[in-house]
């Protein structure tokens, strides 16, 4: 197993009550080195109301500060109806000020969005279920885990091979590992993506489904992040498990992520501004381990 | 009782013969077919051709459907398909692709999948976000159900049976099978009560 090198424990909220401390509010820690891969993570967020206004509030106030270049989509984009005025008042308004600055999001589709998602051109899936990217050193894979079928693995396998790159992303919408309490992890996903995730040099993966924000212990050598709180929120949902490594389920919350020569560097960020979780992983081969920076540290809780 | 011991090859893979040749991890290797599989696959594969014949020959005579700002086109080309289509089968019944002895054989590998050493898996795999289990009734060239959200289809089961043409999937919908136009957003067939109850 990859050893893990923390230099803070993370923790949910939940575990944070308990300790009667609150968040405390962090200054942007990534280190936005010229020429890195910088974008933002969020799932689960197309329901048109308050909370995804405001995280996307959040997330355009944060770009003036760290100028992201792309954002992901872990799916569930348009929940209900799927007409052109949900479009608009889901996805188009919400986001305006990252659209009008020509910021493009890549999505995936989630068990809530109709296949046909894949047309519109603001989601650049170009008509496709699953299909491939990339971004300076970095080569991202989306993914369709509705369907999961032999012809998108054996896709997603040839790909793999030809990655090329020195960083190699997957995501998608379902959770391989998860701490939730409504969906947790998806354990038949997990036996056909895991090998070829392990046997090809997948670093970080990205899901939702969970409305909540977890980072799980590296598996296999592999970080897996839930993002699934960036307009859905399932409040206290999180139930720390051996698997957590940090968590947050208090509020919606997006992530940026910056990837420059070895390291990619994360940061969580609630719908106030305040930073949850963050830290940086070294390439696999580099380097080894995780180092997070917990907006709480020094303070540790054991991970149960 | 299983009947899959005689192999006689990759047949659920030859719609995508790209998938054959690739080398791949165990996880996503066809499983062997029987003999008897292997003929009524063929039946379905037959069957599954004609229908996207009939799709290909529907959709040319509509504009082409390109990635557009346009969401209203989208569901109009959508709708224009579905409509065209289901015209065109006018007289399509239930049983017209998956017919009895493609839905024998079909229903024998799912039950083999839920109630099976891995049907744990398979259960957790198709559990609903739906809390209300309400029951949906399904009919052949009606709009799938586009209000409750979308099962994934085990992965397992689908390495199990014949591979599907691009736009057309397998979806579990309650304890039902259907085979659903992903482009039309149509009902093509179905195997009602194809997921068996917790108990053999």
């Amino acid at each position: 197993m990859m050893p893990v090198t923390r230099r803070a424990a993370g923790f949910s909220s939940v575990a944070l009550a308990a300790l009667g401390l609150s968040l405390i509010a962090q200054e942007l820690t990534l280190p936005l080195k010229p020429n890195s891969v910088r974008f933002a993570v969020i799932g689960d967020m197309g329901t048109g109301e308050k909370p995804q206004y405001e995280l996307a509030e959040e997330m355009a106030r944060y770009r003036q500060k760290a100028p992201f270049d792309f954002v992901i989509t872990v799916g569930d984009n348009i929940y209900g109806g799927d007409s052109p005025g949900d479009y608009k008042t889901k996805f188009e308004r919400p986001y305006k000020a990252l659209l009008d600055a020509g910021i493009p999001f890549y999505a995936t589709l989630g068990n809530h969005d109709k296949p046909n998602q894949r047309f519109y051109k603001p989601f650049n899936m170009n008509g496709l279920q699953y299909y491939t990217y990339k971004k300076g050193d970095v080569r991202f894979f989306a993914l369709d885990t509705n369907y999961m079928n032999p012809a998108q693995l054996a896709w997603l396998e040839k790909e793999l091979q030809n990655s090329g790159s020195s960083w190699t992303i997957c995501y998608f919408h379902h959770a391989l590992y998860s701490s939730g309490a409504f969906h947790g992890s998806s354990t038949e996903l997990r036996l056909v993506l895991e090998p070829l995730f392990v046997r090809y040099g997948v670093q970080v993966v990205f899901a939702g489904h969970d409305h909540v924000y977890e980072r799980v212990k590296p598996q296999k050598g592999i970080t897996y992040f839930t993002e699934g709180a960036s307009g859905a929120l399932r409040s206290g949902n999180l139930r720390k498990t051996l698997l957590t490594a940090a968590g947050y389920d208090r509020d919606c919350s997006f992530m940026l992520i910056e990837i420059a020569g070895d390291e990619l560097y994360f940061q969580t960020i609630s719908r106030t501004g305040q930073t949850v979780d963050s830290g940086v992983i070294p390439r696999v081969g580099a380097t080894s381990g995780v180092a997070s920076r917990s907006a709480i540290s020094p303070l540790a809780v054991d991970v149960r | 009782m299983s009947s899959r011991v005689g192999v006689v090859g990759l047949l659920p893979w030859l719609l995508l013969p790209e998938v054959v040749s690739s080398g791949l991890t165990h996880h996503a290797q066809a499983p062997p077919v029987s003999v008897e599989e292997a003929r009524v696959f063929k039946i379905f594969t037959a069957r599954i051709r004609q229908y996207v014949k009939l799709q290909k020959d529907v959709e040319a005579s509509l504009p082409v459907l390109k990635p557009t700002n346009e969401v209203a086109r989208i569901a109009a080309h959508q709708q224009a398909l579905a409509r065209k289509i289901a015209q065109a089968r006018g007289g399509a019944h239930q049983g017209d692709i998956f017919t009895i002895e493609v839905s024998k054989t079909f229903r024998r590998i799912i039950r083999e999948e839920f109630l099976g050493p891995e049907a744990r898996l398979a259960r957790r795999t198709i559990r609903r976000d739906d809390p209300s289990e309400r029951v949906v009734r399904l009919h052949v060239n009606d709009i799938h159900p586009e209000d409750i959200p979308l099962t994934t289809t085990p992965p397992t089961l689908l390495s199990k049976l014949p591979q599907l043409p691009k736009d057309l999937a397998y979806r579990i919908v309650g304890r039902d099978l259907t085979l659903k136009d992903t482009k039309a957003g149509l009902i093509v067939d179905l195997i009602p009560n194809a997921i068996p109850l917790n108990t053999p």
